[in-house]
């Protein structure tokens, strides 16, 4: 009791020592910043790897580290691509956008001051680092123990999420501020809302399915026989296993993560865009409709799939239920953004952009979806160089925009500082450019393998087309993870040297995160409990002096224009 | 650090859990307490109880489709599978279920001595609670060790697998339900005796569901063995 008396003083106790602040803390900022640390440092992990398979594919002379020299087989390609897929999907989609800013800014956009259940919070920052751990290991480890640690890390993975998703619903339901009613909830919120009860579905029914993988694994039992799956595949495949398991665990995995990393983006982005054009969003509650359908009809075509399969990860894949089931509230959403942005004074800044460019990849991402509906074209094979494209441009790729634009937006409040605008334009622009041109390539070399297999013309003739391609593809990845180096040097520059933000709300925004100073203080809002008045998008009201008003602002307060 | 701060915090939130039982005000009604000095008054006041029952039936939820999933897979497996062999279920599952059952009762019947405030007899009950949930967990290790003598492993079979696998994640969870009856029941009574009986009901909602769970786990293993 003594020391919470100490610590319970008004003027700052002693600062704990270092570890205690960062590593040991339970404050919901301490935890949301070392996931968006851990992300930062998978996703260059992720970059650094994608590169050593571009170039494996189109110059496999070259000697490259894990892929080339002694001991090198199809397999440790495979369980590349899976090293890279997972820490993609994983570790920066997932805990990005979710864990890493939805912990930092939830409970200061509703008005808490911590989340619901501190202690499980660090407890799921700490599984997720360690299933980071375990999945680097899986990689370096021989097949058979890395596929088991492969789906140890996962399943901590999916504990982890549970936890966090848990967390998150709770600490929406429970912990809101005065005022902070349902409608007035900014859609950031409702997203991670929405995805933190969809997480405590999808998470265990994955956990439910590692469990079994992992008797099968180590008890020996035969829940998936994945023998029987094996022999029933085409003699090139079955030919060499591992690959094939590596492919259909992670593919199995990272079904559900779909919606699960799309549906905060969603959140940031509209979001952003409102902010950004200074007017509210159109259609608001629509598109709080439009979120819980993502959810809603996620799960269910997900869940079907999973319940009619008994769970098993050797069932056919269904890309095209995936593709076709986001299709209704994907033209909401999509709707409502051009809405917002239509006849608005948009302040073109980097995050703005970043936010933009999430909508021109999800429009891209989503007419190409429309050839995966198509049963035969999506059942070809997952490894498609169409589903491939199609995959990274929607979810990769798009999911790491409204990232960005996340981070270039909150920056000043996570930091005190601004990110470089300069910098930060130069690089939108590169990988803005440098996204499409690896991945529009990519499905036009996947429509023409698989039209020419079908047709059965010259397999050289083929050949002859699709290998300049790839070299192009390849030299333009190589760029682009250059271009990232630019972003790299603008954080870490920022970080110490950038322009000084005195003020608390340099965007003119109107959540409660702008109502305290950057970086918020320990208890997020001081001596007084914050009371919300209005909307989350009250921008441009007429009458008013202001093209903005904050959430907290008391009603009597509002300055009226003369 | 954690380590210093948990025993303080727990205590504050029973504290807690008595000021705010009665009101059923959403919450942003929360926030009724005037004074008090900044830090403490924050800390007292902020985590609302509700969210303890908010998040276990969020939990339950949670850990009904991990069952649904495996139930999903071993109706799945038992239709299409070659390697499905059916065995009996050990007899002793039935005296367990009449075992976990009582439980439920007397577990009940404890909650009622609370209201009551009689704290000797919820004790007594609550602590019979206990004793049923562990002899539940320890007949299912029986059950085992007869299928073991039987020959019947859990590599043996997918019928057997599931078997093992059901009845061990169930008792996992179950033994997570001890935890949780223990921890009531070892906590000091005097001061904090309305804390307890939310305590206590949590507790119960998450006890009742285990029981049906089992219900429900023998159901599908008998008729679909």
């Amino acid at each position: 009791m003594a020391s919470h008396d100490h610590s319970a003083n008004p003027p700052e106790p002693p600062l704990p020592s270092f570890l205690a602040r960062t590593l040991f803390s339970t404050d919901h900022k301490v935890i949301g910043l070392n996931y968006l640390w851990l992300a930062l440092f998978s996703v260059f992990l992720g970059l650094a790897m994608s590169l050593l398979m571009r170039i494996h594919i189109v110059w496999p002379g070259i000697r490259l580290p894990f892929l080339t020299g002694v001991g090198f087989s199809l397999e440790r390609y495979a369980a590349l691509t899976t090293f890279h897929g997972s820490l993609m999907v994983f570790l920066v989609l997932t805990a990005a956008p979710q864990a890493g800013f939805g912990n930092y800014f939830l409970p200061l956009h509703i008005g808490a001051r911590e989340m619901a259940f501190p202690k499980l919070n660090w407890l799921a920052f700490w599984s997720t680092a360690a299933s980071l751990l375990g999945l680097t290991a899986a990689f370096l480890a021989a097949p058979k123990t890395g596929v088991t640690l492969w789906i140890v890390s996962v399943a901590l993975f999916c504990a982890a999420s549970l936890l966090n998703g848990l967390n998150f619903s709770v600490t929406t339901i429970d912990l809101r501020a005065k005022g902070m009613t349902l409608p007035r909830l900014p859609l950031t919120v409702w997203a991670w809302f929405i995805n933190g009860i969809l997480s405590t579905l999808i998470f265990s029914i994955l956990l439910a399915a590692s469990v079994c993988l992992l008797s099968d694994r180590l008890a020996s039992t035969h829940f998936f026989p994945v023998f029987s799956f094996l022999s029933s595949q085409p003699a090139n495949l079955a030919a060499n296993t591992l690959p094939v398991l590596w492919q259909r665990l992670f593919w199995f995995f990272s079904q559900a993560e779909v919606y699960i990393a799309m549906l905060p983006c969603f959140g940031l982005v509209t979001h952003l865009i409102s902010t950004f054009s200074r007017k509210p969003v159109w259609m608001e509650r629509l598109v709080v409709l439009a979120l819980c359908a993502v959810g809603l009809s996620g799960f269910c075509v997900w869940g079907q799939h999973m319940f009619a399969s008994g769970m098993n990860p050797f069932s056919p894949l269904v890309f095209s239920l995936l593709a076709s089931s986001l299709g209704l509230p994907a033209a909401i959403l999509l709707i409502s953004w051009l809405g917002t942005l239509w006849n608005a004074r948009v302040q073109l800044n980097t995050s703005m952009l970043f936010a933009i460019g999430f909508v021109s990849l999800f429009m891209a991402g989503g007419l190409s979806g429309i050839f995966l509906a198509r049963r035969d074209l999506a059942s070809a094979a997952v490894s498609d160089d169409f589903i491939t494209g199609h995959f990274h441009l929607v979810m990769g790729v798009a999911a790491t925009f409204a990232i960005l634009g996340a981070l270039f937006f909150w920056f000043p409040k996570l930091f005190g500082r601004r990110l470089n605008e300069s910098l930060g334009k130069l690089h939108f622009w590169l990988t803005f450019a440098g996204v499409y041109l690896v991945f529009m390539p990519m499905h036009w070399l996947g429509l023409l393998t698989h039209a020419n297999l079908y047709s059965g013309s010259r397999l050289a003739a083929i050949a002859a087309l699709v290998a300049p391609v790839r070299t192009f593809i390849t030299v333009a990845a190589i760029l682009m993870v250059f271009a990232q180096g630019i972003f790299l040097f603008n954080f870490l520059w920022s970080l110490f040297r950038g322009e000084k933000v005195d003020e608390p709300n340099p965007w003119r925004a109107t959540t409660l995160e702008w109502s305290v100073s950057s970086p918020p203080p320990a208890d997020d809002f001081g001596a007084t409990d914050p009371v919300v008045y209005r909307g989350a998008y009250e921008f441009s009201v007429p009458g008013l002096a202001d093209d903005f008003v904050p959430q907290h602002l008391a009603p009597d307060r509002v300055v009226k224009s003369r | 650090m954690p380590g210093t701060t948990a025993i303080p915090e727990i205590e504050i939130v029973i504290e807690d859990m008595g000021g705010g039982g009665g009101g059923g005000e959403p919450p942003a009604g929360g926030d009724d307490g005037g004074g008090g000095d900044d830090d403490r008054r924050r800390r007292k006041k902020s985590p609302s109880p509700k969210r303890y029952s908010t998040a276990i039936t969020l939990g339950l939820v949670s850990i009904l489709m991990f069952f649904m999933a495996l139930a999903s897979a071993f109706i799945v497996l038992r239709r299409s599978s070659e390697l499905w062999v059916a065995f009996h279920l050990p007899p002793i599952l039935w005296l367990n279920t009449v075992i976990l059952l009582a439980s439920s009762f007397t577990l009940e019947a404890a909650r009622r001595k609370l209201s009551d405030s009689n704290a000797a007899g919820f004790r007594k009950l609550w602590l019979l609670t206990t004793a049923l949930g562990l002899l539940f967990v320890a007949g299912q290790l029986v059950a085992w060790r007869q299928l073991v003598a039987q020959g019947v492993f859990i590599a043996s079979n997918q019928a057997s697998s599931f078997f093992y696998i059901f009845t061990g994640a169930h008792a996992i969870h179950l033994l997570g339900g001890v935890g949780a009856l223990l921890y009531v029941s070892i906590r000091k009574l005097d001061t904090t005796r309305i804390s307890l009986s939310t305590a206590a009901e949590i507790t119960s909602y998450y006890w009742h569901f285990m029981d049906g769970l089992w219900v429900f786990l023998l159901a599908l293993l008998y008729l679909g063995k």
